[in-house]
Formats: C-alpha cells, structure tokens, sequence
C-alpha cells in the first residue's frame, strides 16, 4: 500500500498540478483572510468550475486553499480581532493582545510556521494512518458519537474563564440555536415561523460572520477618529530567521496541538474550532503561567494555528475511507472526489492510487509552500492593512461580509440573518459576555441530540445503550476527568495552601 | 386610416416576433435548478445530462447548472414551480422526496405545478445486514423481524424518502415490524451498518455497489436483475415482490409554451439512445431509466397516491 505512495510521487510534480497548488495556497490565504469568505465557501465555489480539469488539478486547487486558508483566517484575526475563518475564533484571543502591544508582526510569524507544523503534521497522519484508521473510525456509532459531543461541551467549561454564569447563558443561546430548523429525525420545523430558508436551521458560517465580525466593525466604524492605529513600525516585523530562534520552546506545544488537531479531525463533525479551542486549553493547561494566557501569549497563537491546520488532511481520512467527512470543508472536497467519479471507500486506495496519493502529497506540500508564500504574504502586504484609515478599512470589511454570505446561498435573507446576528454580538460584546460557547453550543448541541436520538431509537428507548460498550465508556471516563480534573486540583491546591499555613 | 394600418402593421410584428421566440428557443442561456448542493448525485446528474441536452436542443443552447441547495430540495424545486413558465428555467426533480413534501410539511407547489420534462435515472432500492448481525438471506431477516417485533433496527437516510417507502412495502407484505433508525443521508447510515451500530439497512443500489465485501447485500428491488450487480437476485427471484427505487429527473415550470415543450421533450427523449451519455452516466454508478413526458406525470401522481396512502395510515411524524 505503502508503495503506492511513492509511486504517485512523480505525478504531483507534473508543471500544472504543481501550479495548482501554489495557487490554491494563496488564494486560500487571500480567501481566508477575508473575514465571513471560508475554505468552505471557496472550495464549494470552486468545485464546480473543476469539472473539465484533471483530478490532480482541482484536488490540487482544494488541497492548496484548504491549507492557506486555515492560515489566512489568522491574519484578521491578530490584526482586528475579526477571525476570518471560523477556526480562526481561538487565535484571536491570543493574537489581537500581541497586535496591540505592538507585537502583531510576530504573531502573525508564529501563526504561519505553526499553521505549516499542523498542516504538515496532517499530510503525514493522513499519508499513513488512512487505511488503518478505517477501523477505528467504525467503532463511533451514535451512542460513542453523542458521548463525544457530551465531552466537547464539558470542555466549554475551560472557555467560561471570569464570568461562568454568562459563560453558561452564551452556551445556552448556541444550544438554542442549534435547534433552529427541521429536526434530525422526523423533520419536524422548530422556531422556523414557516420561513423556508429557516428549515435547513443556521448556517454556521452566518451565525460566525455576524457575530464574530460585525461587532468589532462596529467599533472600527463608532470611533473613526482614534489614532491607535498599529503602524507597520508598531507591527514589529523582522526577518523571519531572527523569529524562528524564539519559537524553539514552542515545540511541545506544536507536537500536543498536532495531535490534538489530528484527532479532532478524524472524529466526525467537530472541526478546526473545536480543534483549536481544546488545544488551547490543553497548551493553557500545560503552561507554567496559565494567567498571561490571553494577554498576548505568543503559545496560545501557536497552539490554535497549530491545531486548526492539523484538523485539515486528517478530517479527509474518514472521508476518504468512508465517505465520512470529519469537518464541513472535508464534506465539500468530498464533493469534489466524487466529481471526478472517486468514489470514496477501500476501493478508492485500490483503483486510484496514483489521484488518491498524490492528493496526499499535495496536501503536503500545500503545508510547505505555505511558510514561502505565506511568511512574506502575510507580513509584507496583508499586515498593511493596518494602515488603511479606519472608515474605508470598516467598509471593506462590511462589504465583503455581505458577498460572502450572499453567495452561500444566493439570498438576502442570509444577509438580514447575519446582520441580526451581528446585533446580538454586538450587545453581548458590550454585556461582556464570551462568544466562544455559543459556537460551541451550537455545533455540539445538534450533533449530541442528533446522536442521543438515533442512540436511544436503537437501543429502542432504553437509556442502557448509552453505556452498552467499551468506547462510550471510555470517552464517558474523560468527561468525568475533564469535569472533575479541575475542581480537584483547587482542591488539593487550597488544602496545600491551607496546610502551609 | 392610417393609424390603422400602423396599429395593423405593430399587431402584425408583433405577433411574427411572438412566433419568432419560440421558433428560435432558445435564444439566451436556459438556468437548470438543483435543489442540492454541487458534486451531489442529483447535481452531478444535472452536469452529466447538460450537455448531451445542449446538443439535442441544437443552435448553440446552453443549460447553466445553478445549486439553490436547502430543506431536501424544498427550496429550489419551489423555485422551478414558481419560475416564469418560458422554458428558460428548468429544474431537477427527485421522486418520492419531492412528493412526500407535499405530504409531510407545509408546500408551495404540488404535483399539477410542473410541466414534466423527463425521469433519467431510477437507483433502485437494497436491503443490506451488518455481517455483525448473522442475517443472510432474505428469509432470515423476515423470520428474525417475526419472532421479535421490532427487534430489527434498519439505519436510512430519512424519513419520507425512497428508503422509507421500501421499508413500509416490505412490512406490509411480510407483516413485519422493523424499527427505524433515520440518519442524515446514507451515507451515515452505511457506516453505521458498517460498524455493525444498526442490523439491517436499505440503500440505493449506487450506494452499495463497492461496499459489497463489507456488508451483506439481500437483493435488489426491480424487476429484472440490475447491470451494476448482475449477481445480485432481485427479490422477486426470492419470493417477495418488492420494487422501488429513487428517481431523479428534470421537470419545468407548468404552462409551458407547446412548442417550447415539445422541443425540450424531444431533446430529452434522446438522452435514452445517447451510448456517450449512457456510459458517463454508468461512471457515476447511476442507474438509466429515461421516463419522458406524460409518462413521468403518471409515474409522479403514483408515487403521490402512495405516499398519500401510507401517511393517511401511519404518518412518519
């Protein structure tokens, strides 16, 4: 098997696929620095415009953008706080203090060599576990699934940080929200007030858009006359030589994160965000001075540019072997292989080697290419847009969050949804409180009814399905810990204070 | 009198121009509505068929694919039916999906909203056990689901689709009850089965056609055995007449133009004779079976019957 890998070495090579690639890398960038434009939307734009070409050449083209704009969602994100990929919503809490301080330039290094390590990371795990992993990925039926969400949302608990009663109640409106729509099972509409374009419930990349972005457009726009601006001065830029030698220390980080993201990326549904959120946490977790997290700790961007590339070729392995995609960008590249008639499964590995392989290396490269183009990209010309007057900067923005959700689906109603979105961001930007759960609330609470509901129509309304096996019961123990871990150390943390005493 | 004879005279242009616009349909790009996202099947039906349309329809026609994805096609198929009847805005139609939402949800259009163009494929319907479950054949599934009702849990891709339907006809004629598991495509459901979560499971024959090492394909819901699995005995050959299938195919806004109808009608009957077509289509494991005009209008009330029938006696939700 492994011999086929080496075998489609010579095709990716080949002067248009290669091309393909670089392309895709910086459009990725460009695309996913556009705050409210994702590797989603790009990819799912770009599938249909693939259809002439050759399988190598527009699997090089999703591979390349899926990689820079896992990336390019950090640029905004350091620079204004506005994450321009839904992945991105972790990076900022690290990345826009450090842009403030003057340190933006930096941040934005440690982001793409740490994006290039996850992207990296994957390309390998997807190259070597694809086929093996197959198994694994079959042991997560309903009831392991649910338990997996379950565990998600315990760990919403680490995002709480000051306020966790508002913590809970941004949680609760994620929840709510995902509950917009159809329901999973009968198809019954829930809170959609016989709106059509309500049934299919949010599109997770409004709800993002407005709530992520607006906000801090707002502000830009409220106070056009503050003169705050980072400067490329302020930015702190230097050669990216002389900044490698100062992320040494990250390299736990980046091994944990990777792993992290890989993970996340194979277990279906949960994407870059979560990705990126848990190994924040778990580099937060790990860190000798959890309390200058979110301060402007260079790590915490690490950890989150780090996890959410790694999610990206490994989310392809349930995809490729099962027709499963592991994140919502995996779905629309899932497209694209069927397009040019790769149906996914064992079968793929036997019958296409050379494409399905040389995807992989691709995939690779695209991680690669991406400290090149990115690195002078990003800190050469992108970080200038510091520079542009406030008003224009805040009107470019709006414009382009109003196209890119446009063209999801082609409607305005999208448009007013994202701008009702964006209100109550706003409101609860001013309220102080944290944005985080309500994306998480919102994924994780579909995808753990869902599961809950399929789980007990198998185990026909009795609850003991949920504890049936080995795997559920695993992924129940890590909930416990995750809960429990915490509370237990403050514990043992105040009797030790209290003994000293 | 002489305004007459120029109010004679606009009539006059006027009504050669009105003929001229149907003669030279189509004189601009025809928007072909899919209600699914692009690189679905019902989408890359619509690509494949496109061109071979394009050529049928002749002086330089072009047919631009547009995705209107959401609420199981809902959206975009009520798009077609309150398009402009003109002929310039066709859309795919997926059979009994589009007529079950007429049942189960609120619609804004029925069966009598479209001009029936042409069904193109028919992906028929296979029951398949997890090799967990020890079921093999046909008539061990039916005795299992015999001695304890219910006990037989069958993964699909939702409630009120072709899979659903084949279920109900399969407990009607063996006087069975199986107990649904409904995931959001089949996909999800396949590997379910795979991962031996749910016991049994009912498919599209495209669904299955590689995964046939990994899980225990029953057999296969048409009449006559099927080209993507000659192997597989169709039911009939078991003792049990049971045919259904999923249905994918292209209809219009009602009120047509007759002209402009029938010149669609005519491109589309070609499709079935097309061997390029025939293969592109084999390629993407979907199944032919080209139903054409007022046929596939019968076809649809049918399936509208029965969907009616079934819900009217145990509605899905």
């Amino acid at each position: 098997m492994y011999s086929d890998l080496l075998h489609a070495l010579p095709e990716v090579f080949g002067l248009t696929n290669f091309f393909a690639v670089i392309i895709g890398v910086i459009a990725g960038i460009v695309v996913g620095a556009m705050p409210g434009l994702s590797a989603t939307m790009a990819i799912s734009v770009l599938v249909p415009f693939t259809f002439g070409l050759e399988p190598l050449v527009a699997l090089g083209l999703m591979a390349g953008i899926y990689n820079g704009a896992m990336y390019g969602g950090a640029i905004p994100a350091v620079l204004l706080r506005i994450p321009g990929t839904p992945a991105a919503v972790a990076t900022t809490f690290d990345g826009y203090p450090m842009a403030q301080k003057g340190q933006g330039g930096f941040a934005l290094q440690v982001a793409v060599v740490s994006s290039s390590i996850g992207g990296i990371a994957s390309a390998f795990a997807l190259m070597l576990l694809a086929p093996p992993l197959s198994k694994v990925t079959l042991l997560f039926g309903p009831s392991e699934v649910f338990w997996v969400a379950v565990f998600g949302l315990a760990s919403i608990i680490f995002l709480l940080g000051g306020n966790p009663i508002k913590g809970l109640i941004s949680a609760c409106f994620g929840v709510f929200v995902s509950v917009i729509g159809s329901d999973p099972i009968y198809g019954n509409d829930r809170f959609t007030f016989g709106q059509l374009e309500l049934l299919d419930g949010i599109n997770m990349v409004i709800l993002l858009v407005g709530l992520y972005a607006l906000p801090p457009v707002i502000d830009l726009l409220e106070t056009p006359l503050k003169t705050d601006n980072v400067g490329e001065s302020q930015l702190g830029t230097e050669p990216i030589w002389k900044a490698l030698p100062k992320m040494k220390h990250f390299w736990k980080t980046w091994l944990r994160s990777s792993f992290i993201g890989i993970w996340i990326g194979i277990l279906p549904g949960a994407g870059g965000s979560m990705a990126a959120f848990m190994s924040y946490n778990e580099a937060r977790r790990a860190s000798k001075n959890p309390d200058a997290w979110g301060e402007g700790e260079p790590e915490g961007v690490a950890a989150a540019e780090t996890a959410n590339n790694a999610d990206t070729a490994s989310a392809l392995i349930p995809a490729l072997t099962l027709g499963i995609p592991g994140t919502a960008v995996a779905a629309v590249m899932l497209g694209g292989l069927l397009v040019h008639g790769l149906q996914p499964g064992p079968m793929l590995f036997r019958d296409n080697p050379d494409v399905v392989f040389g995807f992989m290396w691709q995939f690779l490269f695209g991680a690669i290419l991406l400290v090149l183009l990115g690195g002078s990209l990003a800190t050469n010309s992108f970080a200038r847009l510091l520079n542009l007057p406030r008003p224009l900067l805040g009107s470019i923005i709006i414009v382009l969050m109003l196209i890119g959700v446009y063209s999801i689906h082609g409607r305005m109603f999208d448009v007013y949804l994202m701008l009702g979105f964006g209100a109550v961001g706003w409101v609860m930007d001013k309220l102080k409180f944290p944005l985080p759960p309500v994306v998480l609330g919102l994924i994780l609470g579909g995808f753990a009814e869902e599961n809950l509901r399929l789980a007990l129509r198998i185990g026909r309304g009795d609850w003991m399905v949920l504890f049936s096996n080995v795997t559920s019961l695993v992924i129940v123990a890590l909930t416990v810990a995750v809960i429990v871990g915490p509370i237990l150390k403050k514990k043992l943390a105040k009797s030790k204070t209290r003994d000293a005493t | 009198m002489f305004n007459s004879i120029k109010y004679a005279t606009v009539i006059g242009a006027t009504l050669i121009a009105g003929a001229a616009i149907a003669q030279d349909y189509p004189e601009k790009p025809i928007e072909v509505i899919v209600g699914y996202s692009a690189g679905g099947g019902t989408d890359v039906m619509a690509r494949t068929a496109a061109p071979f349309i394009e050529k049928y329809l002749g002086d330089g026609a072009s047919l631009v694919v547009k995705n209107m994805p959401g609420a199981s096609g809902q959206i975009g198929v009520t798009e077609v039916a309150n398009a402009d009847p003109d002929g310039y805005t066709l859309g795919t139609f997926n059979l009994p999906g589009m007529m079950a939402r007429t049942i189960d949800r609120k619609a804004d259009y029925s069966a009598d909203s479209f001009t029936y163009l042409a069904n193109v494929v028919n992906d028929p319907n296979v029951i398949v056990t997890s090799k967990r479950s020890g079921i093999e054949t046909m008539d061990q599934l039916v005795e299992e689901a015999r001695e304890n009702p219910g006990a037989v849990t069958v993964g699909m891709s939702s409630l009120g689709g072709d899979d659903h339907f084949m279920l109900i006809k399969l407990q009607n004629l063996t006087e069975t009850e199986f107990t649904i598991v409904p995931f959001r495509g089949s996909a999800p459901a396949r590997t379910a089965l795979m991962g031996g979560h749910v016991a049994m499971g009912i498919l599209n024959i495209s669904e299955v056609a590689s995964f046939q090492d990994d899980l225990n394909v029953l057999g296969i819901a048409t009449t006559e055995r099927s080209d993507f699995a000659p192997d597989l005995p169709t039911f009939a050959e078991q003792g049990y007449e049971l045919v259904n299938g999923s249905m994918r195919g292209f209809v219009a806004p009602k009120g047509l133009p007759e002209d402009v109808e029938a010149k669609l009608l005519a491109a589309f009957e070609q499709l079935d004779g097309d061997e390029e077509f025939l293969a592109a289509m084999a390629a993407t494991s979907n199944p032919v079976e080209v139903v054409t005009g007022n046929d596939f209008k019968v076809l649809t009330q049918d399936l509208w019957d029965l969907a009616k029938g079934v819900w009217d006696e145990t509605p899905w939700n």
